[in-house]
């Protein structure tokens, strides 16, 4: 090398090494850093271009937040039971305000969180492995390019929390398993009974992880040892489900109200089962393919492949010892749980040009992002001298993904069964109920996206939660309510179901008919005796 | 029997395969003779990618145009554009339609215009089976095993169906094996110039190229910066910068005759072929009817035409979404994968495991040369290829794979006895059914289009390579082989059965002798590095 050059040459490398020692010690800072400005940017892009609560999901989360802290009936008994706790709970914290409301924003920031968090510990599960610096930056970066995991951060679902949660208690379980440090294990059941509050897939990854602690511990040490352990991680991680379980008796009289309620999703299954809409239920095969097709869109089809690959080649590795290997198996308990789940017919997943020309639930495949993307990252450590045509290839196809705009959990939202366009309902009320006193009767289980997208009050909405103001409105309808709004003719609308034999309902008239819903309105010659003032609460 | 004996055996026993396989009929027609069934369905010019190319290249020399007549553009239907200035183009890359000229002048002068186009395509599959073995023999594989590798890419694989008719794919490959060739046994200027050379044509040739070369360009960048380290070192920088400059100019011809061409035939230099709006249709009046054609993979380019035609971009063609679906199509399915149309070339993968373990960074670049190619054609809306023999877009992984087959059979057969025991069976079966695609038909429909295809009908239609087997049996057309030499000279002296079973007999012919080769070899051990030819 030429002489004048040796310098210059010396403090490129130099920048380089302190560049790398400046990683390897604050790696995950760094990670957080750019993340938190990935999910930042994300949102924003979302919520400009009207897409950030496309799904009617996302708006019944938001107002099932927003009923505890506002309405006629609030309190933490709106937290229902169709849904897990934990989201709506988090929410409380901001949706009392109303831009964090319609914006979104109070749903997503968790998300938003939970995306950070589950990209550090994406890299950390990687350092954890002994994985190199290549590998645990592919990891992140195949989870943090991944425009399904960046429109569900964006909005106010459930599904990155389950993420974080549940990459959390596989992280503390691989750091237990590797140090037998106990604290780590209390940790991993802190985060698991987390994930039981979030999505019921925690209620498996609490009993799979369970069955690993049993083998690992009985193996290693004994029966007794093995019985003892995991009492003790089955009382933290379990305290979650205990506690819903408890909710519900107190609650609904019922313990198992959230699983055969008649808003559960067995209540929905059990219908579509009916009209022979479940194919995948006893077909495991069946069931199997729809997830992979899942995964495989919501993922991507070679990443997912390569992440298989990548599982293989840590599961054989004798290089890595076996209590983390074993532990490392924790990461494919979703992909369990939804194949089961769908050959029990206690889920449904849609999609396009296997189940007819829709999409539904189809944002399910992306429960193994994280799984796949450490399994990524460490077979680029294990292939280190292909890792560059890895690494390329990922690029070259992530090109395409980004170019094309591929987010299959976008479709789900706004083309799926997901969907629905509800906005005539809504732009009606906004425009003739917002200035106009009186409340709109109305089932929050069939219309909350209505009432989200209507932008009025919740205290402006007389629905199922409402309590003594529901019970009122439905034996005397034209007393309580100045509109009605009901899927006419569908005794799905409980609603309709109780009012369509009563008298009162006679004194309203048809205003509108849309697609999802009809508005009633009481006749002019009833409106003397309508209250339109919240007067049980007084009463009360 | 001596080697030089066997060697001279096997280039006269590879052109008589190809010479009784290659497609075609006796004559000089004109453009009205080529519209007939006699020529289109029933012959030579079966798919619309093959008239679509000969179109250009009729035009060109007989009407002395870049622009259609409507003879020539209802010849190329359904594979037709049209220009901003409303006249009738060709829908693909134009490379082809020149390189073959000097075929069709020759051909011409011989009375066989057409089957002297076609014999360029073989040109060029031969120059494949040479590359491959120096390909292999540069990576230690021995001689008799590199020469069965590559001979397998040739009869075991649908690469042999796409060597006897008027495709891109072998003069891509070719292109594809002289980078890689030249990139890993030469390190200089020269060689650099060619393969950006051959990356500049290959574009021309197949604009899709453009990413299928893109593993051959990072690494003649990478030898590049190696010879800048080198001139570092020697303080010859200008030198250097000199040579790469030359280097880098031999693409400049090849993209100034593209961007012309482009401008001639389509107003506009930078406007790709793919991205014009594509005619399907030409009514009574010869006005072009343009229409969105639906998802039914007719052709390679009928997924141009599902789209708006306004929004038409390079890159639109490919969607991550199609991936899953992809991989399936050219892997596993029954239409076109390569589990059922050449399984044996999988066992390429072997040898690639072997020479991993003592050449990671060769593995590494072919891996990534696979990769692409796979990746790429999986992404494609139509991995089907439209009709077609196997998954004929994957002909490049295919030659890959043989490389590593040819390392695979350079281990010793007792170490690997299972692998040998494999390869027997799986190679009889696969240049069987390959033998059936190139001496038949390269037109099966795929599997979506069978429901549609079998209403019209009133019967059964098959869509795996038993299709070609019925063909044979003169169940779809009044031909049974669409090779030349059965046509002239053969048809009323032997049954097509008869026909294909000699020609099959002498690819297992040839095998037997490269297996007579290895076993004098006595190749028992593992590869020698420094192993040459």
């Amino acid at each position: 090398m030429q002489d004048y050059l040796k310098p210059k040459m010396g403090i490129v490398r130099n920048t380089l090494i302190f560049m790398q020692e400046v990683f390897e010690s604050r790696g995950h800072w760094i990670v957080g850093i750019v993340l938190t400005l990935v999910s930042i940017f994300m949102f924003f892009y979302y919520l400009q271009n009207g897409l950030g609560l496309a799904y009617n999901d996302a708006r019944s989360h938001l107002d099932i937040g927003r009923r505890v802290v506002e309405g006629l009936n609030t309190g933490f008994a709106q937290l229902g039971s169709v849904w897990l706790p934990l989201t709506h709970l988090l929410m409380g914290l901001t949706i009392w305000n109303d831009f964090m409301w319609h914006s979104g924003l109070a749903g997503s920031l968790q998300s938003m969180i939970a995306f950070v968090a589950t990209g550090v510990l994406i890299y950390l599960f990687l350092l954890e492995l002994g994985v190199g610096i290549f590998g645990r930056v592919t990891g992140v970066a195949l989870f943090a390019v991944n425009l399904n995991i960046l429109y569900l951060q964006s909005t106010a679902m459930t599904e990155l929390m389950l993420l974080g949660t549940m990459t959390a208690g596989a992280y503390h379980l691989l750091r237990w398993f590797r140090t037998e440090n106990v604290l780590y294990m209390v940790y991993a059941a802190f985060f698991i009974m987390l994930s039981t509050l979030v999505r019921y897939d925690g209620w498996f990854m609490f009993f799979f992880v369970a069955i690993l602690i049993v083998i690992f511990m009985w193996k290693k040490y004994s029966y007794i040892r093995a019985e003892g352990v995991v009492i003790l991680f089955c009382t933290l991680s379990g305290l979650g489900v205990a506690l819903w379980l408890l909710w519900n008796a107190v609650i609904f009289r019922d313990p198992l109200y959230f699983a055969f309620g008649p808003y559960s999703a067995h209540a929905q299954q059990a219908q579509l089962n009916q009209a022979g809409v479940l194919p995948s239920k006893g077909d495991w095969l069946f069931s199997l393919k729809m997830y992979m097709y899942a995964m495989a869109y919501n993922v991507g089809a070679f990443t997912m492949i390569l992440g298989a690959v990548g599982a293989i080649a840590l599961w054989l590795n004798k290089r890595v010892s076996a209590s983390m290997r074993l532990a490392s198996i924790a990461l494919i308990a979703p992909f369990l749980f939804n194949v089961l789940a769908l050959y029990f017919g206690h889920s449904v997943l849609y999609i396009q040009g296997i189940s007819g020309d829709t999409w539904f639930n189809v944002r399910y495949g992306i429960m193994m992002m994280p799984s796949i993307a450490i399994f990524v990252g460490y077979l680029m450590d294990f292939l280190k001298p292909l890792r560059v045509t890895i690494a390329g290839l990922l690029i070259f196809v992530s090109f395409f993904s980004l170019s094309s705009g591929d987010a299959v959990t976008i479709d789900d939202a706004r083309v799926g069964s997901s969907q629905k366009n509800v906005t005539e309902v809504s732009g009606w009320l906004r425009e003739h109920a917002a200035r106009v006193p009186g409340f709109v009767l109305i089932s929050a289980a069939s219309h909350d996206s209505i009432i989200f997208s209507s932008g009025l009050p919740m205290k402006k909405f007389i629905h199922e939660g409402a309590g003594p103001y529901y019970d009122a409105a439905i034996s005397n309808p034209d007393h309580w309510a100045r509109w009605i709004v009901v899927r006419s003719n569908s005794d799905d609308d409980s609603t309709w179901r109780l009012l369509k034999d009563n008298p009162g309902f006679r004194y309203y008239e048809l205003v509108d008919h849309y697609p999802f819903a009809d508005i009633y309105q009481l006749k002019q010659e009833y409106m003397s005796s309508l209250i339109t003032e919240p007067i049980l609460k007084k009463i009360w | 029997m001596k080697d030089s004996i066997a060697i001279y055996l096997m280039g006269i026993l590879l052109i008589s395969i190809f010479a009784l396989s290659l497609r075609g009929l006796p004559g000089n027609p004109s453009m009205s003779e080529l519209n007939t069934l006699a020529w289109k369905n029933n012959g030579p010019f079966e798919s619309s990618p093959e008239r679509g190319r000969f179109a250009l290249l009729y035009s060109f020399i007989e009407d002395g145009s870049l622009h259609f007549s409507l003879d020539v553009a209802k010849f190329a239907l359904p594979d037709l554009a049209i220009s901003s200035s409303g006249e009738y183009v060709s829908l693909f890359a134009p490379g082809i339609s020149f390189l073959v000229m000097p075929g069709y002048v020759a051909g011409k002068f011989f009375g066989a215009a057409q089957v002297g186009v076609f014999a360029v395509v073989v040109c060029f599959a031969i120059l494949n089976f040479l590359l491959i073995r120096a390909i292999s023999l540069h990576i230690g594989a021995r001689r008799w095993s590199a020469t069965l590798g590559a001979l397998t890419f040739l009869f075991a694989t649908p690469a042999f169906a796409y060597g006897v008719n008027l495709y891109q794919h072998h003069i891509s490959v070719f292109l594809l094996l002289l980078s890689v060739f030249l990139l890993l046994k030469y390190s200089g200027y020269w060689s650099l110039a060619v393969v950006w050379f051959s990356c500049a044509v290959s574009v021309a040739i197949d604009n899709p190229n453009i990413f299928l070369m893109t593993p051959v360009a990072m690494y003649s960048l990478l030898q590049a910066w190696k010879l800048f380290r080198t001139a570092l070192s020697r303080r010859s920088i200008g030198v250097f910068f000199g040579k790469i400059l030359l280097a880098v100019t031999t693409t400049v011809p090849v993209i100034l005759l593209f961007l012309l061409y482009n401008f001639l035939a389509y107003g506009s230099a930078f406007q790709l072929p793919g991205t014009l709006p594509s005619i399907s249709v030409i009514d009574h009046d010869g006005r072009p009817i343009v229409e969105p054609v639906s998802g039914s993979m007719l052709s390679e380019n009928t997924l141009n035409s599902s789209e708006s035609n306004n929004e038409k971009t390079a890159i639109g063609f490919f969607e991550t979404r199609n991936l899953y679906n992809g991989f399936y199509e050219h892997f596993l399915s029954a239409d076109r994968g390569i589990l059922f149309f050449s399984p044996v070339i999988v066992l390429g993968i072997f040898g690639f495991f072997v020479l991993y373990k003592t050449r990671p960074e060769i593995v590494s670049f072919l891996t990534a040369i696979m990769g692409m190619n796979i990746l790429l054609y999986s992404m494609w809306g139509d991995p089907y290829g439209g009709w077609a023999f196997g998954s004929r877009y994957l002909i490049p992984t295919y030659a890959v794979l043989a490389i590593g087959m040819s390392v695979g059979l350079s281990q010793s057969w007792k170490k690997h006895a299972l692998f040998f025991m494999l390869f027997i069976p799986l190679f009889l079966y696969s240049a069987w059914v390959n033998t059936l695609g190139a001496i038949t038909s390269s037109a099966n429909p795929p599997k979506a289009q069978v429901l549609f295809l079998e209403k019209q009908s009133g019967h059964e239609e098959k869509y795996t390579f038993m299709r070609n087997w019925e063909f044979l049996q003169g169940r779809y057309e009044s031909v049974q082989s669409k090779a030349f030499v059965y046509q002239a000279f053969l048809k009323d002296t032997v049954n097509a059965s008869q026909y294909f079973a000699f020609v099959y007999e002498l690819i297992v012919l040839s095998a037997a002798l490269c297996f007579a080769g290895m076993y004098r070899e006595k190749q028992f051990s593992r590869i020698f590095p420094h192993n040459k030819d």
